[in-house]
C-alpha cells in the first residue's frame, strides 16, 4: 500500500501541474454557468404515453392497468400464458407484499431470485419517460439479482413516479449518508448483436421485460402508447 | 497484447485478402452509420448536446485536480478502497494482489478496454487464475485466442459460421447443432451463467466516474457488467482518470450521447451506477469493492497539445464511419484501439516510433469529426501526429526530401505553374484520348491498383480560370 500511496502522490502531482488550480468556489460557479444539456424530444404531450411508447421501442412489453388488482391480474395472465405456472419471485418490498396476489392465483416467493427462476417482479422507485427506463435502487426490498437472473423481469410503476428526464433518476433525498449501493437504469431486456449483427434477446439477463404502469387511465395510456410506437419502428443492432 | 502497429500496411493488406471478413466489415460500415443517424435524428438538437458535453469535459479537465480529489474522498467514504496505478504493470499487480489476498481462483470480467490496454488477462492467467471474459463478443475471442477488432462489437469481424465451428470445437454440445445466432447466444449464456455464480472476483470498467458522489457508471446491453459487479463477493473497477465528470446530470448527458453514437439506441439496456460494497440488510452485492485509477501516460496527454483526445467517450462512431477502418478492419491497427481514435491514442499511449503509420491511415474525409459525440477534431490531431512523425524523422528519407521539395515548390508560384502546365500536357499526351492512365511515372505504387483519370483539358485549372474570367469580364 505504501507503493500505492507513492503512485497516488505522483499522479496527483502530475494532474495538479496540468490543472488551473482554481478556488473551489470559482470552479462551482464556472460549472453552474455551463447550465444543463438538452433532453431528447418528447414523443407525446403526455409523459406516461411517452414513457410507455419508449418502453415498446426498447423491445419491452408495456401494459397499463387501473389499480393494483389490475397489476396482479396482468402478471397472472402473463405468467400463465408463458409458463402455465403461478410462481414468481419478488423482493421484500412492502408495496409488493401488499399486492392481492391470490386474486390472480399467484404464489410469490419474497427474497432473492435463484438462477433457475423464470419470473421476477420488481416495483420501480421511478421511471423515465425520455428513455423508457425504470429505475431500481438496490436494497433489501430490491435485490439486484432479481433484475438480472430471472428469464422474465416484470416491473410495476406508479403513475406518480414517472418523470420526464434522465436526471430525475437520481432521488434528491439520496443524501451523502443515504446513497444506494447500486442504482440501475434499465431500458429493455438483455440483448446482443455480437454475432454478425444478429439481434438476440436474453444475452445474459432477462429475455423478456414487461413494464406495467398503474394509473387511473392506465389501459387508455397503453393503447395510445402502442399507436405512438407504431409510427416509429426502428431496426436494431447493438453489442 | 503484442503490439503490431508498426506493420499496419502489411496487416491491412492481409485483412483485405479475407473475403468473408471484408463482407462483415462492409455490413458494419453500412448499417452502423444508418443506426446512428436514426438515433441522432430522433433526439432533437444533438449538436447542442454535443457542445454542452464538450464544454463540461473541457471544464472537468481544466480542474481535474479538484474533481479527482473530490472523487477519491467520496468513493472512499462510500466504502471503496481506491488505488492508483502509474502504468499497466502496476494495475495488473494491484489486481492480482487483491485476488491473492482473497484466495480467489475464478474471476469474471466485463468488457474493459483499460484492461485490454494493460493485458490483464495474460497477467492473471500466468499467475494461475481462471479468467472468463463475459461480454459475448469478448468471450468468443477469448475462446478463439483472438483480439478485439472493434471497441464496441469486439467480435464483429467473425462470421456466424466461424463462431459455430468454434463452439462445436470448444463446448461439450452433445446432439445440439446451434443452428442460428439465438442458439449460439443461448449456449454461451448457459455456460457464462455458471461462471458468474461460481466467481470469486468480478472485474469491470467504467464509462464515467462522478466526482460529487463517488459513483462509477457502467453501460452494457447484455447485463454482463452488472452480473460481474453484483454476484461475486469482491468487485474491482479498473478505470482511468479522464472518465471523471462533476455531477450526476453530466453522466446522464453522457448516456444520451454514448448509446446514440455507438448503436443508435436512445440508451443502452443497462446503465448502472455503483457506489461501493453491500449495505446493511442487502441480500446481494459485493462485500468488498476496489477502484483502480490508471494513468498510463494520460497525465502526459493532459499536459500536451493532444489533451482534447481525453474527451473521447469510446463509442466507436469514428470507426464505423472511417473508410480505412471499414476496408482494413480493427486488427490492422495492431493494438487495443483501432480506427481514427486509435490512430491517435496508440501513438500517445505507446509510442509514435512503434505506430507512426497509424496517423497516415486517413483519407482526410472528415467523417470521424462530423460524427464524434465529443466534438474532437480528429483529422487535426492526426495531422499534428503526421507533423511530429515528419519532424522526428520517422518517415523515410526519400519521403521527407519529397515533402520538402513540395513545400518549396508551393512557395514558388511561377515555377509551380510552369511545372503543372508541363505535367498536364504530358498526362494528356500519355492518355491519348483514353480517358484514364494505367501507369504514372514516379507513382508505380499508387497506380498498381487503380487508374488515374486523365485531365479533361490540356491546360491547367488556373489557365482555364483566367481565360474564363477574361472572356466574361474582359480582364
Amino acid at each position: 500500500m505504501d507503493d500505492n500511496k507513492g503512485a497516488q502522490s505522483i499522479i496527483e502531482a502530475r494532474v495538479r501541474t496540468s490543472s488551473r488550480r482554481a478556488d473551489p468556489r470559482d470552479i462551482a460557479h464556472e460549472l453552474r454557468a455551463i447550465g444543463r444539456g438538452p433532453a431528447a424530444r418528447s414523443r407525446h404531450r403526455d409523459t406516461h404515453v411517452t414513457f410507455l411508447a419508449n418502453v415498446l421501442d426498447n423491445h419491452g412489453d408495456a401494459r397499463g392497468v387501473e389499480n393494483r388488482s389490475g397489476a396482479v391480474a396482468c402478471i397472472g395472465d402473463y405468467v400463465a400464458r408463458r409458463f402455465g405456472r403461478r410462481k414468481v419471485v419478488a423482493g421484500k418490498d412492502a408495496r409488493l407484499a401488499a399486492l392481492p396476489w391470490r386474486e390472480a392465483g399467484l404464489l410469490p416467493r419474497f427474497g432473492v431470485v435463484d438462477s433457475g427462476d423464470k419470473v421476477s417482479v420488481s416495483y420501480a422507485r421511478r421511471a423515465i419517460a425520455e428513455t423508457g427506463s425504470i429505475v431500481l435502487e438496490s436494497g433489501r426490498d430490491s435485490p439486484v439479482s432479481n433484475s438480472l437472473l430471472a428469464e422474465n423481469h416484470i416491473v410495476l410503476v406508479d403513475a406518480a413516479d414517472v418523470y420526464d428526464r434522465l436526471e430525475d433518476a437520481w432521488h434528491s433525498g439520496n443524501t451523502d449518508s443515504n446513497r444506494p449501493r447500486c442504482l440501475q437504469i434499465i431500458s429493455g431486456p438483455s440483448s446482443t448483436a455480437d454475432i454478425a449483427l444478429n439481434m438476440v434477446y436474453g444475452a445474459q439477463g432477462p429475455k423478456a421485460w414487461l413494464v406495467i404502469l398503474i394509473a387511473t387511465d392506465g389501459p387508455g395510456l397503453a393503447k395510445t402508447a402502442r399507436d405512438v410506437a407504431a409510427i416509429r419502428a426502428r431496426p436494431g443492432a447493438r453489442s | 497484447m503484442k503490439q503490431t502497429s508498426a506493420t499496419f500496411l502489411q496487416n491491412a493488406h492481409e485483412a483485405m485478402l479475407q473475403p468473408q471478413r471484408s463482407v462483415n466489415r462492409q455490413q458494419l460500415g453500412t448499417m452502423m452509420p444508418q443506426l446512428r443517424d436514426s438515433g441522432v435524428a430522433s433526439f432533437g438538437d444533438f449538436d447542442a448536446l454535443r457542445s454542452h458535453v464538450s464544454e463540461v469535459r473541457t471544464h472537468t479537465l481544466d480542474h481535474l485536480d479538484h474533481y479527482l480529489d473530490s472523487y477519491v474522498k467520496q468513493a472512499t467514504q462510500n466504502g471503496n478502497e481506491v488505488h492508483f496505478a502509474r502504468d499497466g504493470d502496476e494495475l495488473n499487480r494491484l489486481v492480482s494482489d487483491i485476488c491473492q489476498r482473497h484466495e480467489a481462483r475464478k474471476i469474471v470480467k466485463g468488457k474493459s478496454m483499460v484492461t485490454e490496454e494493460t493485458a490483464l488477462n495474460d497477467h492473471l492467467m500466468a499467475e494461475g487464475f481462471q479468467v472468463t471474459e463475459t461480454d459475448l463478443g469478448e468471450y468468443i475471442l477469448q475462446e478463439a485466442g483472438e483480439t478485439p477488432s472493434h471497441i464496441v462489437g469486439p467480435a464483429l469481424h467473425k462470421p456466424e459460421a466461424e463462431i459455430r465451428d468454434l463452439f462445436l470445437d470448444r463446448h461439450d454440445l452433445g446432439d445440439r447443432e446451434l443452428g442460428d445466432a439465438a442458439a449460439l447466444v443461448a449456449e454461451a449464456r448457459g455456460l457464462l451463467r455458471q461462471r458468474f455464480l461460481d466467481a470469486d472476483v468480478g472485474i469491470i470498467g467504467a464509462n464515467a466516474l462522478i466526482a460529487e458522489s463517488g459513483y462509477s457508471l457502467l453501460v452494457t446491453n447484455e447485463g454482463n457488467g452488472d452480473l460481474c459487479a453484483n454476484l461475486p463477493p469482491v468487485l474491482i473497477v479498473c478505470t482511468t482518470l479522464e472518465r471523471l465528470l462533476p455531477r450526476f446530470e453530466d453522466a446522464m448527458d453522457l448516456l444520451r450521447l454514448l448509446a446514440r453514437s455507438a448503436t443508435g439506441q436512445p440508451i443502452s439496456c443497462y446503465s448502472t451506477l455503483y457506489s461501493g460494497p453491500r449495505r446493511d440488510g442487502e441480500e446481494d452485492g459485493p462485500l468488498e469493492t476496489h477502484i483502480i485509477l490508471l494513468d498510463n501516460r494520460r497525465t502526459d496527454i493532459l499536459a500536451s497539445d493532444y489533451r482534447e483526445m481525453l474527451h473521447c467517450v469510446r463509442c466507436g462512431a469514428c470507426l464505423n464511419h472511417c473508410p480505412v477502418y471499414v476496408a482494413a478492419g480493427g486488427h490492422a491497427y495492431g493494438w487495443v484501439y483501432p480506427g481514427p481514435m486509435g490512430s491517435i491514442l496508440t501513438p500517445l499511449l505507446t509510442s509514435l516510433e512503434a505506430s507512426h503509420d497509424l496517423p497516415n491511415a486517413c483519407t482526410a474525409c472528415g467523417r470521424c469529426e462530423e460524427v464524434c459525440p465529443a466534438n474532437i477534431a480528429l483529422p487535426d490531431l492526426l495531422r499534428d501526429l503526421r507533423q511530429e512523425e515528419f519532424l522526428t524523422q520517422l518517415t523515410p528519407r526519400r519521403w521527407r526530401l519529397g515533402m520538402r521539395a513540395h513545400a518549396w515548390l508551393l512557395t514558388t508560384p511561377g515555377l509551380y505553374r510552369a511545372l503543372t502546365t508541363v505535367a498536364v500536357r504530358a498526362m494528356t499526351w500519355l492518355a491519348r484520348g483514353r480517358g484514364s492512365l494505367h501507369r504514372l511515372p514516379f507513382a508505380k505504387g499508387w497506380s498498381t491498383a487503380r487508374d488515374c483519370p486523365a485531365p479533361e483539358s490540356a491546360t491547367t485549372f488556373m489557365h482555364q480560370y483566367n481565360s474564363l474570367r477574361k472572356s466574361r469580364h474582359g480582364r
